[in-house]
């Protein structure tokens, strides 16, 4: 599953994937009676335009928290740790740094920094939960880290509905963070610097990935936890690690999303637009190749964002669109699935040789 | 029902598994296969439920020709088969489990399990079985659910009955239960046939006895015309290769004491097992697989919890510890399994060749990995143990069966710990991988190092060993010196609790 097999590809059957994709989309539109240039024009400019780039701001902002996700899920899946709790890990983060900008005094940008490591380390916690659920208690990781979306949703929703409710403002979500700690916009756009902070945590997560040796051990632990565990590595505490390290990105993208866009927590804010989701999805569908993850991350974010305006300009149902997203999907992932969920590689002179 | 293979010939690749093989299979008798692993007896057996397609060769059932296009097919024509590894639904009944895919079916397609039950019933009466048809299968012991399986097939009237390895999980009064049942079957006119390498079971049970050996059919007789001894010889058969032992020296301080170790196997239990590895000597674990080897071996390497016991190693306790800190007091691990345990196939050769090294620093500068130094490593392993692969960059799985194995025992023995363990070093490798890999074991004893080499390989056991212990039935036998070690102490000692075995102990 490495990037030059995947680069290679063959190029035919990515044509027909293409043409099938196409293909399938074209019939729908057919199917609804909806004018195809008008609607691929209504995506473009869904996804990249707009008066000032307006549009192009939204998929970039909707890109940060995805690929911030999918940088999260990626180094415990990389890891062999099917941890699809990044949801779970998402709401801790961004509901703890919201609570602590808003109760912390001092000085704001002490305030901001503080919160938003408070953040992480709670993004860390609630991922370590499900680690230390796996290592001590035998609880598998991918239903610990599942299941503990639950609790950390209700309580998130619990405490923004009660003690920590705006009641003001009539709506299920908190007080507003002191202005002074809300993240800057990017000079002349209406982008905030938090795709600055992903940015950054995807260089670091792509270097960590190629370059550490955690890395390096925790990438054979993926592809083989039998093979990690007879050459001695210390399994236990790479499986802890890298899912503190997973818990606190997606820590560090709730606190994104507190600071930079919404500027408090709301009820559901984190869970409705299913960051957490796509960013299994944009991972699953490059093979957990790093440097890959960013790209596929921004390719689910125009996606959404382009599928808003198709709605709007050709009137095409954002449901047709969310459809055609899956249908782009499931080709996608056919193609590069072998890459990803193929059995190992038997030798076969094993045999002639036997 | 009579059941017959004529001329069987099986390839796989450029190996042939089953060469001109024939067998009879008679109406009322129980025919035992037995032969070393891969003899070929499972895919002979294959053959006749329809699993595989012979290259050459048919299979006739009551004097006609018949094809199978599946082993439905197969099933249909009255043929039933017991895999080594049981085919039920475990959150089933025992009941819905049997009469799965072959439900007796009232109006609506409802199913008439009352049909069924009365059906069984009758079995029951007439082959003595105790069962409740109502447990959950995952309730059940294994003992039970081989009969369930069983009953799957009584319950669809087949005729010819093959089992597969049907003991190997069985307690002893498990196996008293299951061959009353095969008797019973056999009496009522069924054929039974039962792939097996435990002699013990052969005598007790079979009318007739097929040996194969590296695929051919070595010898046919009725029990009556043949015996343990001369069973035991020919699976094992042939001549033993030169042995390539240095003159033989004067073994060093202990290296490795097992005193009283206890594993926990599956549903048996493995020891109480005790052994010494002295420096400068290669103790060789002889046994049909199964018998508790791997259990053992992966008590050793820390991969599998101790039950109770002592394992020392270097003077120092290590029963209690992890791999990694095992590792580091003196131990080498070559695993049986290189697709999964002995490489991770998806890494390239210099990561599988840097994994698990000691001097972690010697291939990172701070938290960095130093990639140059790393395929500088992979390459003198590739130079040294003359690995055929394209460079060190290359996946590690693009190298052959015996390239892997040379690279995993490459890597192992190049840390040069006290002790090594070797579990199956040349399962399934061409014989120039098997050479190298035997010389260099051979180079670590003579070098000083303590070499525990696990085979059910016989020949390679008693080509290498200083010293052989045959390990049956979770149970080791006393260490029998290389010079009184010969194929026929060893083989009747791999198949049976007879002999001097120590089973009391």
């Amino acid at each position: 599953m490495s990037a030059r097999n995947l680069m290679k590809g063959d190029l035919a059957a990515w044509t027909i994937t293409l043409a099938w994709i196409f293909a399938i989309l074209f019939g729908l539109m057919l199917l609804i009676g909806a004018p195809f240039g008008e609607a691929i024009q209504g995506f473009l400019s869904g996804a990249f335009g707009g008066r000032r780039f307006a549009f192009l701001m939204a998929t970039l902002s909707r890109a940060t928290l995805i690929i911030g996700m999918a940088l999260s899920v990626m180094l415990s899946f990389r890891a062999g740790l099917f941890n699809i709790g990044g949801e779970g890990q998402l709401v801790a983060g961004g509901l703890v740094s919201a609570l602590v900008a808003i109760m912390l005094p001092g000085p704001p940008l002490l305030v901001l920094v503080v919160a938003i490591l408070a953040g992480m380390a709670a993004g860390a916690a609630w991922a370590l939960l499900a680690g230390v659920l796996q290592v001590y208690v035998g609880v598998p990781i991918l239903v610990g880290s599942l299941l503990l979306n639950f609790p950390i949703r209700f309580i998130a929703s619990y405490l923004v509905a009660h003690p920590f409710r705006d009641v003001a403002s009539g709506m299920v979500q908190s007080h507003l963070v002191p202005q002074e700690t809300w993240l800057p916009f990017l000079p002349g756009v209406r982008l905030d610097i938090g795709i600055l902070l992903i940015a950054v945590v995807a260089i670091l997560t792509i270097v960590y990935s190629y370059r550490t040796v955690h890395g390096y051990h925790a990438r054979l632990n993926g592809l083989s936890g039998e093979f990690a565990r007879a050459v001695g590595l210390p399994v236990t505490k790479l499986t802890l690690q890298t899912l503190a390290m997973s818990g606190a990105i997606a820590g560090l993208v709730g606190a994104i999303a507190v600071f930079g866009i919404h500027h408090r927590y709301i009820d559901g804010m984190l869970v409705q637009p299913l960051y957490a989701w796509t960013g299994i999805i944009a991972v699953l569908l490059v093979g957990m190749i790093p440097w890959l993850v960013p790209i596929s991350g921004f390719f689910f974010a125009m996606i959404q964002t382009g599928a808003a305006g198709m709605e709007r300009a050709a009137e095409v149902p954002k449901e047709i669109a969310l459809v055609m997203q899956a249908v782009i999907i499931l080709f996608v992932a056919s193609r590069v699935s072998g890459a990803l969920i193929s059995p190992p590689a038997t030798d076969k002179e094993d045999v002639g040789d036997a | 029902m009579h059941a017959a293979l004529h001329g069987i010939r099986v390839r796989f690749g450029p190996l042939v598994a089953v060469d001109d093989v024939s067998v009879d299979i008679a109406a009322g008798k129980i025919l035992a296969v037995v032969g070393e692993n891969g003899a070929g007896k499972s895919t002979l057996m294959n053959v006749l439920f329809g699993l595989i397609k012979p290259d050459a060769g048919r299979v006739e059932v009551d004097g006609r020709d018949r094809q199978w296009s599946s082993p439905q097919d197969a099933i249909k024509a009255g043929l039933g088969m017991v895999h080594q590894h049981f085919m039920l639904q475990e959150d089933m009944t025992v009941l819905e489990n049997i009469v799965l895919c072959g439900e007796p079916v009232k109006w609506f397609g409802m199913v008439d399990f009352a049909a069924a039950r009365r059906k069984l019933a009758d079995g029951f009466s007439q082959h003595g079985i105790a069962i409740d048809l109502d447990a959950k299968v995952g309730s059940l012991a294994v003992g039970q659910k081989q009969v369930v399986e069983i009953l799957k097939m009584l319950y669809r009237d087949a005729s010819v009955l093959i089992l597969d390895e049907p003991t190997a999980v069985l307690t002893p009064q498990e196996k008293d239960r299951l061959f009353a049942i095969l008797r019973s079957f056999a009496a009522a006119g069924k054929s039974i046939v039962i792939i097996t390498h435990k002699l013990d079971e052969v005598m007790e049970i079979a009318d007739h006895v097929t040996v194969m050996r590296g695929g051919k059919l070595v010898s046919s007789l009725p029990l009556g015309e043949t015996s343990k001894d001369r069973i035991a010889r020919e699976i094992v058969g042939g001549e033993l290769p030169p042995p390539i032992r240095a003159a033989a020296r004067e073994p060093g301080n202990i290296v490795l004491s097992v005193k009283g170790l206890t594993v926990a196997g599956q549903g048996t239990q493995v020891g109480p097992v005790d052994f010494d590895i002295r420096q400068g000597e290669i103790v060789g674990i002889a046994g049909v697989s199964g018998n508790g080897q791997a259990e053992l071996i992966q008590a050793l390497a820390g991969l599998r919890p101790t039950a109770s016991g002592v394992i020392e190693l270097g003077g120092k306790r290590i029963e209690a510890l992890h791999v990694p800190e095992r590792r580091l007091a003196g131990l080498s691990y070559i695993p049986e399994d290189r697709q999964r345990v002995g490489l991770a196939l998806g890494a390239t050769v210099a990561e599988n060749a840097n994994a698990g090294r000691d001097d972690v620093g010697a291939f990172s500068r701070g938290p960095f990995i130093d990639r140059t130094a790393m395929a500088r490593f992979a390459r003198s392993l590739i130079d040294r143990y003359r690995i055929k692969v394209r460079g060190p960059a290359s996946l590690a799985s693009t190298m052959s069966g015996g390239n892997k194995q040379k690279l995993v025992v490459g890597r192992e023995l190049s840390r040069e710990t006290p002790l090594v363990i070797a579990e199956n070093p040349t399962w399934g490798v061409d014989i120039g991988a098997i050479e190298l890999i035997h010389t260099e074991l051979m180079r670590m004893r003579d070098s000083g190092h303590a070499v525990l080499l696990v085979s059910t390989e016989l020949d390679e056991v008693l080509r290498l060993s200083d010293r052989v212990l045959v390990m049956y039935s979770g149970l080791l036998s006393e260490p029998i010196p290389a010079a009184k070690a010969d194929r026929n102490t060893v083989g009747r000692l791999m198949t049976s609790r007879s002999g001097d075995a120590r089973q009391a102990a």
